[in-house]
């Protein structure tokens, strides 16, 4: 038997991505699996503010920086260069430029579909034409909009969102799951309606621990709008890494913070959540490369170390 | 024998051991590196984008590349108590909103975030006050009492300054001090016209003190046309926009 299953599988290799399949279902032998590497690439925006074109030169500390176009050379390049990318963005898409004032968010959200991204959460200021006006512009989205903490039931928007996306990329495993900042004093009532903003540290560890061992993720990836950190005690990124579990990666927003580098925090199991935001107006475009090894077998092998470096 | 029939034989043969090792993902996390580009003028554009907003620019740039007035410095926010931009910002809403309601006292149209962009030094283009104000807010009057008023002073001393204009104070351990509302030393026994926005009414940028106004007048006009008004018609007489830093807050 097991030797018929050497032979077949021989054959499954040579038929390309079946093999993948196999690895997905859990291999017990070690045959093939031994040293593999898979490696998975996240590009990544926030606050981009409808900054289509780059800052004017007209002499402000911005000048010459941001825009779309430049932004989709360096996103071909990535793609062409690397087999699995994540394109994601943690919301504000919407308001800043007057291509919002004049279009309602249809040339930021058009670009980002010809862009090809993957998901996008939503920040406060996506409600400024109000729930309708994203609604609208929908139709122009060929990427879904996640976000689990905002019951929107009774609006207009009750179909339009997912809580979280499963996305699968060379054998690997993706969770990614939205969360928003509270809506109430920072968007008036009128433009959001009957949202219902839930407790995002909640919220979070249920989807988190759903899509790492219910739904097998390899990585999750928490898409936030809730800012980065606050001098009050208020729930925000630095807050939600230590404390939940299960989350690999969350991509900031909201807070238009330029970091460094990205900043790795104990959670609550004691693993690293990695927090990055990347500043706004499409300024920057994020990069983390993920590399994994494929699990030999037995449920108890862990791998020493994660190892981190700010380079690619 | 086709890929689907092997998906399906291999799932039935291995169902039993994946359930076994089920409780874990299949891959381990060993390594992240990680980088960011700067997205600056080194970069090459993609033509394929530009074609596609191409369209929307030249309309939008026909409305909103009209020279409307001129500056005689960059107006921008900074770290400090008050700024360039924010005096011009309240000055200009103040002396809009007077023209429709001449009992105001006080302004503060917005708050340090609702001022989104800095304004260049030279031409001012429509663009330029969209970008600086690009929400839809409506300005209010709200008649306040002393004690309301004292929340709104707390309000703007916890938060280190916001953009006023009609009145003077210094800050001190966060509170506000030295208060004093067009020429004249704050009064908790009396009332108060502050100019403010919708926004900023309703608690937005976690303000507060607005809450309970004893009226409340809708002045039909938006704070963006509002800075449009004033800066055309500073052009028109003939002025160049300008803002100093002239002490209305201080920090001490």
């Amino acid at each position: 038997m097991e030797e018929s299953l050497r032979i077949n599988r021989r054959k499954f290799i040579k038929a390309g991505g079946i093999a993948t399949t196999m690895l997905m279902v859990g291999n017990p032998f070690d045959v093939f699996a031994k040293g593999e590497i898979k490696k998975l690439t996240i590009l990544h925006t926030n606050d981009v503010h409808s900054r289509i074109e780059p800052f004017p030169m007209d002499g402000g500390k911005m000048q010459g920086l941001g825009g779309v176009a430049k932004r989709s050379t360096l996103i071909k390049k990535v793609r062409l260069e690397e087999e699995n990318v994540l394109l994601l963005d943690a919301g504000d898409i919407f308001q800043g430029t007057p291509y919002f004032n004049l279009y309602g968010g249809e040339v930021e959200i058009k670009l980002m579909s010809q862009m090809g991204y993957d998901a996008a959460t939503l920040g406060n200021h996506d409600f400024d034409n109000g729930i309708e006006g994203f609604y609208k512009q929908l139709p122009n989205a060929n990427f879904p909009i996640l976000i689990s903490n905002y019951d929107l039931s009774n609006t207009i928007m009750n179909k339009s969102t997912l809580p979280y996306k499963i996305f699968k990329k060379g054998g690997l495993k993706i969770g990614v799951f939205g969360i928003g900042i509270d809506l109430a004093g920072l968007v008036e009532k009128k433009n959001y309606g009957e949202t219902i903003y839930q407790d995002p540290i909640q919220k979070s560890n249920e989807i988190a621990e759903r899509l790492k061992h219910d739904l097998k993720c390899d990585l999750v990836i928490c898409l936030s709008h809730l800012g980065y950190s606050y001098r009050e005690n208020k729930v925000s990124d630095k807050v939600l890494a230590k404390q939940t579990k299960n989350i690999d990666l969350i991509i900031g927003g909201h807070t238009h913070t330029f970091m460094a580098e990205p900043e790795d925090i104990l959670n609550l199991d004691g693993k690293i959540t990695t927090i990055n935001q990347v500043g706004w107006a499409g300024i920057n475009l994020g990069r983390i490369d993920y590399y994994f090894e494929k699990q030999k077998g037995s449920m108890t092998k862990t791998f020493g170390k994660y190892e981190i470096n700010n380079t690619i | 024998m086709t890929k689907k029939n092997l998906q399906g034989w291999q799932a039935l043969l291995f169902l039993p051991v994946a359930l076994l090792i089920s409780c874990k993902s299949h891959f381990d996390l060993v390594k992240a590196n990680r980088q960011q580009y700067n997205i600056n003028t080194n970069v090459s554009a993609d033509s394929a984008i530009i074609k596609t907003y191409l369209p929307y620019k030249q309309k939008m740039d026909a409305e909103m590349n009209a020279v409307i007035g001129k500056t005689d410095t960059v107006l921008f926010k900074g770290k400090g108590a008050e700024s360039t931009l924010g005096n011009f910002f309240a000055d200009a809403c103040l002396s809009e909103g007077k023209k429709i309601d001449p009992n105001i006292d006080f302004a503060m149209p917005s708050t340090n975030g609702g001022l989104r962009n800095s304004l260049p030094k030279g031409n001012l283009m429509l663009s330029n006050v969209f970008e600086l104000m690009p929400f839809e807010n409506e300005l209010l009057v709200l008649r306040l009492k002393g004690t309301d008023l004292q929340e709104i002073l707390k309000f703007i001393a916890q938060s280190g300054g916001q953009p006023v204009s009609g009145i003077t104070m210094n800050i001190k351990d966060k509170t506000a001090t030295a208060v004093m509302i067009g020429g004249k030393p704050f009064d908790l026994g009396k009332t108060y016209s502050i100019l403010t926005s919708d926004y900023i009414a309703g608690g937005g940028d976690d303000s507060f003190g607005m809450q309970h106004p004893i009226e409340k007048k809708v002045l039909g006009l938006k704070v963006r046309d509002a800075l449009i008004k004033y800066i055309k018609n500073q052009t028109s007489e003939g002025k160049i926009i300008t803002a100093k830093l002239d002490g209305r807050i201080t920090k001490n």
